[in-house]
């Protein structure tokens, strides 16, 4: 099992009142699945973005990422996790500005640790996998939304992460970008990278192969998707 | 990774310019002021010791303390004041010493239809040679002036251009007060020494002066010539020993040498180190401030790119270390130009002082290595210390909620 979450529970307090954003949450996650998780806002899907992606700590509960016992571990530990197991792509791209593409991919490698020349062969090998071999020395102002997304799966696979974590990737980008991101996740998932993709979107949680959803911070539904996936391409 | 985080720390510099320039401003004023402020001083200290010995080597000074009514009353009667007699008791005394009593009196002097107001020296022969200070044309006073209380008088090169403008003085008779007096000398150009134009002296026999002008034998102080250098503490000693005994036992008078001068000296240079160096220092401290102010607000700015790199695997450390290698370029950066005006700076004091202030012809600015190192050092410190809350701030953000800051 690549991916488990025991009794996960996240509770924010704000003063007076104590919000339980994640009530016992349970969820296993084996290697090689495209999950989406899906619900609407408030439903905890952030919260547990940021658990799972260890940039939180859950309240009480239990969380293993490949062997890793990850709420027993220190905030340091959590960094190396990040750098080397977990791979983001958020809705706002997050490029660094100023930064050229290949830049901007670089900058996991060089925490951890590669030689400049290490940093960039990759990176270049990366942005050419993602179909931007001739936007590397564009900065992302001079990108559009699709490429600079693209930018961000070539930085986020970096370091080959254990599992590639999506908030809301087509979120900022029109369909047709929108779907090719998505084609790149399949085409990732196909070669067994293991993808979780947060989302509001019913139509985009169908391109995924295992649907969680949840309300109020419990899973209210944790099944296969069903449809075929050729025709969504043509509602597109 | 060093390289990498000071390329991106000169990017984001420029990126921003007008404000990496204005918060440089600080930095570069504080540099420059703590150089230009020792420089001044340390020249100023070159041009007080060299003033100093340019009264004369080997010298010891004797004048009256001033008692209180205290003293005065508790001595009543005592042989007290600095006397002609003690002058002449040293010269018994110590042989090997050259004295010269110094006495002043203020007089009218006429020449004819010209005429000077001023201070009139009454001295003996060995001022001259005590004070290498010779005349140009005729003779200064020799011991039979002394002798037979002789009416003459030395001028000052001024003064004798004032009275006899281009015409030879030596032989001229002149008036103080009521007394004729006979020009024997002029003395050479000597400009202005500590404080006081040698040019605009008027020397007379120190026995004339008491006996026409004074009416008693009191003077005002006395110069004195010690031939070996090494003896002038003893001598001082000695000396001071001596006139105790001859006033009583009274001990109303000071004996200074050159030393005790440089010591005060030394003294006030070192007030003024610490007065003006503690200004340039709270300056260089407020430039210290404006970057602390500048780099809050760059890492709130940035928030969202820390958050990104924290996602992505940075350590604390590597953000603590690109915010504090950010303002300690803004340091490095401003402390040199810093320097570079400073010495400029420092130059045109020198310049300032030279044409405006009389005798400051040789204030000039000394730079010593030292002191740009320390400002240059005190610069950069400032750049980390008060760069070290704003990073630190930057590297304890929540990643998560820094992702999401608007």
């Amino acid at each position: 099992m690549l991916i488990t979450l025991r009794h996960i529970q996240k509770i924010y307090n704000t003063g007076e009142v104590e919000v339980k954003a994640l009530n016992d949450l349970n969820i296993e996650i084996e290697q090689g699945e495209f999950v989406a998780i899906i619900g609407q806002s408030g439903s905890g899907k952030t919260t547990l973005l940021d658990i799972l992606g260890c940039l939180s700590h859950p309240t009480s509960g239990d969380y293993w990422l490949d062997e890793s016992h990850i709420t027993t571990l220190p905030d340091s530990e959590l960094t190396t996790i990040r750098n080397r197991q977990i791979g983001f792509i958020f809705q706002t791209f997050h490029l660094l500005p100023r930064k050229s593409a290949l830049e901007n991919v670089q900058l996991p490698l060089m925490y951890a640790g590669a030689t400049r020349l290490q940093q960039q062969s990759r990176a270049r090998e990366l942005l050419t996998t993602v179909g931007l071999h001739d936007r590397v020395n564009h900065h992302s102002n001079q990108l559009s939304g699709g490429q600079q997304q693209r930018v961000a799966i070539a930085r986020a696979l970096a370091n080959q992460p254990a599992l590639l974590l999506a908030d809301e990737p087509t979120g900022n980008l029109d369909s047709q970008s929108g779907s090719d991101i998505l084609s790149i996740f399949e085409e990732l998932h196909h070669q067994g990278q293991t993808i979780i993709m947060i989302t509001h979107d019913p139509l985009i949680a169908q391109r995924a192969n295992r649907r969680i959803t949840l309300l109020d911070g419990r899973v209210l539904a944790d099944e296969p998707t069903e449809s075929p996936k050729e025709p969504m391409l043509q509602e597109n | 990774m060093l390289g990498a985080i000071f390329r991106d720390a000169l990017k984001n510099l420029s990126s921003n310019l007008l404000r990496s320039g204005l918060t440089m401003l600080g930095v570069i004023i504080g540099v420059a002021s703590v150089i230009a402020m020792m420089a001044i001083v340390e020249g100023g200290q070159v041009w007080l010791v060299s003033s100093i010995e340019r009264l004369g080597t080997n010298l010891l000074f004797v004048w009256k303390k001033r008692l209180t009514i205290e003293e005065k009353r508790m001595f009543a009667g005592r042989n007290l004041k600095l006397r002609y007699d003690d002058a002449l008791a040293i010269r018994d005394r110590f042989p090997e010493l050259q004295v010269a009593p110094i006495i002043q009196i203020e007089g009218h002097v006429k020449a004819g239809e010209r005429d000077y107001s001023g201070r009139i020296t009454g001295t003996s022969p060995e001022f001259s040679p005590i004070r290498n200070f010779h005349p140009a044309e005729g003779r200064f006073l020799q011991q039979s002036d002394l002798q037979t209380w002789k009416r003459s008088a030395v001028l000052g090169k001024t003064i004798a251009e004032v009275l006899y403008g281009s015409k030879s003085a030596v032989g001229e008779q002149l008036k103080i007060g009521e007394h004729r007096f006979t020009v024997i000398g002029v003395m050479e150009p000597k400009g202005e020494v500590y404080g006081q134009d040698r040019d605009e002296m008027i020397f007379i026999p120190a026995t004339t002066a008491l006996r026409f002008f004074k009416g008693d034998d009191k003077i005002r102080s006395m110069v004195i010539h010690v031939p070996n250098r090494k003896q002038m503490e003893e001598v001082t000693h000695k000396l001071h020993q001596f006139l105790i005994q001859r006033h009583d036992g009274v001990d109303d008078i000071r004996v200074r040498n050159q030393g005790d001068f440089l010591g005060a000296v030394e003294q006030t240079i070192w007030t003024f180190r610490i007065v003006l160096g503690g200004v340039a220092i709270v300056a260089l401290l407020v430039g210290g401030i404006g970057i602390m102010n500048i780099m809050l607000v760059t890492v709130t700015e940035r928030t969202r790119e820390i958050g990104l790199r924290k996602a992505i695997g940075a350590t604390r450390q590597n953000i603590l270390l690109q915010f504090l290698i950010e303002s300690t370029t803004i340091s490095v950066i401003g402390g040199c130009f810093g320097v570079i005006l400073g010495i400029i700076a420092a130059y045109g004091f020198g310049d300032f002082v030279a044409q405006s202030m009389p005798g400051g012809g040789d204030w000039g600015a000394v730079i010593e290595p030292e002191a740009i190192a320390i400002a240059f050092v005190f610069a950069v410190s400032v750049g980390i210390g008060f760069g070290l809350f704003p990073a630190m701030k930057a590297a304890k953000l929540d990643p998560a909620e820094a992702l999401r800051y608007q």
